[in-house]
């Protein structure tokens, strides 16, 4: 299996589970290789510093090809905050493509 | 030499590259972002767009000497503006944007109080961070507002300086920058032109003169920092020369981008604080290095914290295999009140380490010693700069006595912006009192610390930097971000020493719960002293200041008032649970109930 560079493209519509890719970036920008699920809390759990914080939305932001803006930082405290928070966007940006 | 400000200086380099237009390439500030993607900017071309800022300005009713605080990410446009701001007679305030993820309403506290501490009339800011200001805005009241350059008021577009008012002068203030201590206090430093530019030309007259080597620089330092701006990006304006500009996020998210970004330019002189080099052997893959050769680097300046010997061995060792030169690496030492550098170690030489005997170090003398501390020179002065080493009465003490650093020269700040009060404290007969400790051996000085940051136990002080430094390499602790404080206990008998130890993220139960016996045995082994407690410390919980030094006594008040916190965001859940919690407690007390926990 090939891992993709988190510069390079992704597919507009990627059919893999955004928690999939996001463990896939975890492990590659921060070299985490423990659970990652909907339920841990990014700061609390995932004892993320801010540059380590930083480091994985800008993963996520080059990643996915969307813009995560201080209102959605400050909604981001799960896991699955992040997960919905990419889904959201990345759903409005195919509205705004289609 | 006839330009005497930083507006003359950026006129110069315009009118050079108007005579060399046919030429090599022209000189300029190029920014990197982080998919490596270049936008490149001459400086005639800031020049034209800082002087129709300084039209809009001027018609905005910002008048001469008036402060005006830019608030901008690292980019093209804190140049029009600071440049803008200089041309229209004014001031420029350059204050550090929020950072992503960090705690807005701190934010807020420290940026209102650097504002009123400046006076400011006016912020200028980029759209997005503009949006996020409202509270600072509404704390601070700036005259003017806040307002990016696109909603300044329009004018004609002019290819010259469209004042006729009085020209600007050597004497006149170049800027103001914040030194540390940023939130108890805030002092603004206040420049000169002329100490700026006597900074700059000393700065430039460092740099091995071996041509037919251009120099040129790389910096993701950010621009609110002296470092940064005077350190950086004036010097390459002086040459004029081109100067690669990453953002401070793209280094620290990133941080090969910097020795990539180095080395795809062939930058002779790129600088960074003690840590960027940590980070950068911690977290820098070998595949990201493909193809990277560092020969061309020459001088790798090493300032703005303590220079950690091991960080520099392993920055050395690690890269030496992409063609890292030895003598590269470099520590300096400076302060902003002194505008940035005081010394710089030889740029010809390999960094220097001196072993010097423990005991006699905590009883103020340095003697060398094989088996003692081993401290970094941090070199020699700049031209015309003079260092005195004083004791408490302010007598000047001969070499190898420590006692407190002392600095004249032709860079000092002006003082302290309105605050007479701080100025003669900081500025007598013409010296700079620096408060940091030190000492001079060889003519070399060697830094112990600062004034106020002494451990004292048992009668003795120990300087906090020796029994910090015995943590590095320990596993699980957060290399730097360790504090060293001694108290005296409410009731006690004896100064107690504490360790304040931020943990890695990453930690497995054993290390983590074997971690505090692990700090306390490496002090005990390279300093002979047994911690009294030690406090491992989420990541982020220690108090720094905004150019990231460690702020020691103020991690020991907030721990003494149980307020040493990692930092969380505030949040209505936030916020819930904690009613929630204290709510429970409550009721555990009153119904008797035990805690479950």
């Amino acid at each position: 299996m090939t891992t993709p560079d988190s510069t390079s493209p992704p597919p507009a519509h990627d059919d893999e589970p955004v928690l999939d890719v996001l463990r896939r970036l975890a492990e590659k920008e921060l070299s985490y290789d423990g659970p990652l699920e909907r339920e841990q809390r990014l700061v609390e759990d995932l004892r993320l510093d801010s540059i380590r914080l930083l480091t994985l939305a800008l993963a996520v932001e080059d990643h996915f090809r969307i813009c995560l803006d201080e209102a959605d930082e400050e909604r981001l405290v799960t896991v699955g905050d992040l997960v919905d928070t990419i889904e959201t966007k990345r759903a409005e940006s195919a509205d705004a493509d289609g | 030499m006839g330009e005497s400000t930083l507006l003359d200086l950026l006129a110069r380099a315009a009118a050079l590259e108007q005579a060399d237009a046919s030429l090599e390439a022209p000189s300029g500030l190029r920014f990197v972002d982080r998919a490596e993607r270049e936008r490149f900017h001459t400086w005639g071309s800031l020049r034209t767009a800082a002087l129709r800022v300084a039209g809009s300005l001027r018609r905005l009713g910002v008048e001469r000497g008036e402060r005006v605080a830019l608030v901008y990410p690292t980019g093209i446009d804190f140049f029009h503006a600071f440049f803008g701001v200089l041309a229209a007679g004014a001031v420029p305030v350059p204050l550090y944007p929020p950072v992503r993820f960090g705690r807005l309403d701190e934010y807020h506290l420290r940026t209102a109080s650097m504002l009123r501490a400046a006076s400011a009339r006016l912020v200028l800011a980029d759209g997005r961070i503009r949006s996020l200001l409202g509270e600072t805005i509404a704390a601070a009241r700036p005259r003017l507002g806040c307002r990016t350059l696109s909603a300044l008021p329009s004018v004609p577009p002019t290819d010259d300086d469209p004042d006729s008012g009085e020209p600007i002068r050597a004497d006149d203030l170049a800027l103001v920058q914040f030194s540390s201590g940023t939130t108890v206090d805030p002092k603004p430093v206040a420049l000169s032109h002329r100490a700026v530019l006597a900074q700059v030309r000393a700065l430039n007259g460092f740099w091995p003169d071996d041509s037919p080597v251009r120099h040129s620089g790389v910096s993701w330092l950010p621009l609110y920092h002296d470092m940064g701006l005077i350190g950086c990006v004036f010097p390459a304006l002086e040459i004029p020369t081109v100067l690669t500009l990453l953002g401070p996020e793209v280094f620290v998210t990133r941080p090969a981008l910097w020795l990539r970004a180095i080395a795809r330019h062939r930058a002779t002189v790129s600088v960074a604080p003690n840590f960027a080099y940590g980070l950068c052997v911690d977290r820098i893959r070998d595949d990201e290095l493909d193809g990277v050769d560092l020969s061309c680097w020459r001088v790798a300046l090493n300032g703005a914290e303590p220079v950690s010997p091991r960080v520099l061995r392993a920055f050395q060792e690690r890269f030496a295999a992409w063609s890292l030169r030895p003598e590269a690496l470099t520590p300096v030492y400076g302060l902003s009140e002194a505008t940035l550098a005081v010394t710089f170690s030889d740029l010809e030489t390999p960094f220097r380490t001196t072993r010097f005997d423990r005991d006699l170090l905590a009883q103020g003398r340095a003697r060398v010693a094989g088996d003692g501390v081993e401290l970094v020179s941090v070199g020699r002065p700049l031209p015309d700069t003079e260092l005195e080493i004083r004791d408490d009465a302010l007598h000047p003490l001969p070499e190898s006595r420590i006692g407190r650093l002392w600095v004249r020269g032709p860079s000092l700040m002006e003082g302290y912006l309105d605050r007479a009060d701080a100025t003669a404290r900081a500025l007598v007969d013409g010296w700079l009192d620096t408060g940091d400790r030190g000492f001079l051996s060889g003519g070399e000085l060697f830094l112990t610390g600062r004034a106020k940051d002494i451990v004292i136990l048992r009668g003795r002080n120990y300087l906090p930097a020796d029994i910090e430094h015995a943590l590095d390499g320990v596993d699980g602790v957060r290399t730097g971000c360790v504090v060293a404080v001694s108290h005296l206990p409410e009731g006690g008998r004896n100064e107690e020493l504490l360790l304040f130890v931020e943990t890695r993220h990453d930690l497995d139960d054993a290390t983590r719960s074997s971690l505090p016996r692990r700090c306390a045995d490496a002090v005990l082994g390279s300093v002979g002293l047994e911690p009294d407690r030690v406090v491992p410390l989420a990541p982020g919980t220690l108090p720094r200041t905004s150019s990231g030094k460690l702020r020691r006594s103020e991690a020991l008040r907030r721990w003494l008032e149980g307020r040493l916190e990692p930092p969380r965001r505030v949040t209505p859940w936030f916020l819930a649970g904690a009613w929630l919690r204290s709510f429970g407690g409550f009721l555990r007390a009153r119904l008797g109930l035990r805690s479950a926990a």
